[in-house]
């Protein structure tokens, strides 16, 4: 560890008038599964795509392996993997041929662990990508990222289109080359799916970097919401001022709650009742971007007291 | 076929290629096989000599001697049918090159290999090059030999002259709409930008001849140097070659500096 994989000074983007990013500062460290979180529209793929040297820096630099974006595209690109949002594949081609194309561009490959890799994620190279449904384009586009055993391998939303059970193997596939020493930097705006992969996450929102966090601390700090049902009506007092406990609500044989960090209180005052279902409603990123900073501010409140 | 981007663009227009041929051959075919019956048409020549000049220019340049056999494929082919054709061909290849793929969205996957963006611009532009000049190729064969089936007296020199002037022509045309293409990033702007250009140079040459006025500016139509110098009749005029292709080389070289400095668009 310690290694910067990718560093970001200042880094801004704006098209014409429009934003992209702005005055990103970022670091990603050799070995990390590093998650880049955001509503749609926050500036990850832009990031991205500064990074792949596809689009070029309104302001600032970026750095890969140690490289300039700019000067150093082209060795970048030979020890990077990366998958596109929403990958364009060629249609006219079948996967297998499409990846012999990329193979040869990038000077060989390994058959033998390119075909282990399409078994893992159930892929069939045999027909033509005009044929096949978004979720298989999305395996073959996961293939040319990763076929190369590259050291860095950036996805911009890699799971969507993918069922469960595909992304179920990516993660693991994650996993293990993370193990191997790869370094991921992935974009999502799916939480759940960032805190199975990652050990860091940073949150982009609106074009800037809201915060930089070790995916434990983040998932302390994130914001659930509960429902519970009870076989009979509760009274509200037996959970009021619980830690952690908030905007509670209870009408009747059901209780609504926002909990950030342990449910652990909650859930033993709930068991003095006869407990039918709990449910966890989805919480919206947005939602869990209001609770955080709101801790912050306290945070910095408490310490400013203090 | 899938060993670089040249290839590659070649063996994604095999079928396309394919047709294109097929059309080229039954035009050749069909032009030739009219000739007979235009030779044994009393009166034509001197029809064609009494016309006024403006109808001679729209016509065609080599007019006076319209049912000789270089007269004829001139007027009927080479004036104007076999630049359409070309021009078509090769403006769609290079608008196709750098802004096709970019409107389809390959272009990120393309450039996520180690591959410098001048270097996929030169070996897309050569594989346009590279198609051209085969058309022209299979355009020269079908005229030879239609040319020999109807006993038409024309040597394959001249033949070959006429037809590399084309194909040098049209990939001038190629080249800008490739290059308007890495300006722009979007096809159809670099297509119809392209076209209009050829359009209207072709019109600058066809009056400069009649309009005196515009005499001197006719050098700066490709056509100038396309027809001219009557490569049906007397050879290819080495100057005249040079010109076209060092303006389409100079072209390419324009495409390599706008798509070198450009965002790749999503």
């Amino acid at each position: 560890m310690g290694e910067v994989v990718i560093r970001t000074e200042k880094l801004t983007k704006f098209y014409g008038r429009q934003r992209g990013v702005v005055d990103l500062n970022l670091e990603v460290l050799r070995g990390e599964v590093f998650g880049f979180l955001g509503p749609n529209g926050a500036g990850k793929t832009t990031t991205i795509r500064l990074l792949m040297d596809l689009i070029r820096p309104t302001r600032g630099r970026a750095e890969v392996l140690g490289m300039d974006t700019r000067t150093g595209s082209v060795e970048i690109r030979r020890r990077v993997g990366y998958l596109p949002g929403e990958p364009a594949l060629y249609e006219n081609l079948t996967g297998e041929e499409l990846l012999q194309y990329v193979a040869h561009l990038r000077g060989g490959a390994d058959w033998g662990y390119l075909r282990r890799l399409a078994d893992r994620l159930d892929c069939d190279l045999s027909r033509r990508v005009k044929t096949l449904s978004r979720g298989n384009r999305q395996k073959i586009a996961l293939l040319q990222a990763f076929f190369h055993r590259p050291e860095l391998i950036i996805m911009d939303e890699p799971t969507s289109g993918l069922d469960p059970l595909v992304q179920h193997e990516l993660h693991r596939l994650v996993r293990e080359a993370g193990e191997e020493g790869t370094t991921f930097f992935i974009s999502s705006h799916n939480l759940p799916e960032v805190e199975v992969m990652c050990d860091r996450v940073g949150i982009i929102r609106e074009g800037s970097l809201a915060a930089v966090d070790e995916i434990e601390a983040l998932k302390r700090k994130a914001l659930r919401r509960l429902e519970i049902h009870f076989a009979s009506p509760v009274p509200s007092e037996a959970f009021s001022g619980l830690p952690g406990v908030r905007d509670l609500s209870v009408e009747g044989k059901t209780l609504t709650c926002s909990v950030t960090g342990s449910v652990d209180a909650l859930i033993k005052a709930a068991s003095r009742f006869e407990v039918l279902n709990v449910t966890s409603p989805e919480v919206t990123l947005e939602e869990i971007f209001m609770e955080y900073y709101r801790e912050g501010q306290n945070g910095m409140r408490g310490e400013g007291r203090a | 076929m899938l060993r670089n981007v040249f290839l590659k663009t070649l063996r994604d227009q095999r079928v396309s290629f394919f047709w294109w041929s097929a059309g080229v051959i039954a035009l050749c075919l069909f032009v030739v096989a009219y000739y007979p019956s235009v030779t044994r048409t009393p009166g034509l020549t001197e029809f064609f000599e009494e016309a006024p000049d403006w109808v001679k220019a729209f016509v065609g340049e080599s007019i006076e001697d319209y049912t000789s056999p270089a007269g004829y494929l001139h007027g009927e082919l080479f004036y104007m049918m076999a630049p359409i054709l070309f021009l078509i061909f090769a403006i769609s290849r290079g608008s196709g090159a750098i802004a096709g793929e970019e409107g389809k969205g390959t272009l990120d996957l393309l450039l996520a290999n180690p591959l410098p963006r001048w270097r996929v611009v030169l070996e897309k532009a050569a594989s346009m090059a590279a198609a051209t000049f085969c058309l022209g190729v299979v355009f020269w064969g079908a005229l030879a030999a239609g040319a020999s089936a109807v006993g038409m007296d024309i040597g394959l020199g001249p033949l070959a002259s006429a037809v590399l002037s084309c194909v040098l022509t049209a990939l001038l045309f190629g080249a800008l709409a490739l290059a308007l293409g890495c300006l722009t990033g979007s096809r159809g702007r670099a297509v119809g930008v392209a076209a209009a250009m050829a359009v209207a140079t072709f019109f600058l040459n066809s009056l400069g001849n009649v309009v005196s006025g515009l005499r001197l500016w006719r050098k700066l139509s490709p056509f100038y140097y396309y027809v001219e110098a009557q490569p049906l009749k007397n050879g290819l005029n080495g100057v005249h070659a040079l010109v076209l292709l060092s303006a389409a080389l100079a072209l390419v070289a324009l495409s390599v500096v706008f798509f070198q400095r450009r965002d790749v668009l999503v």
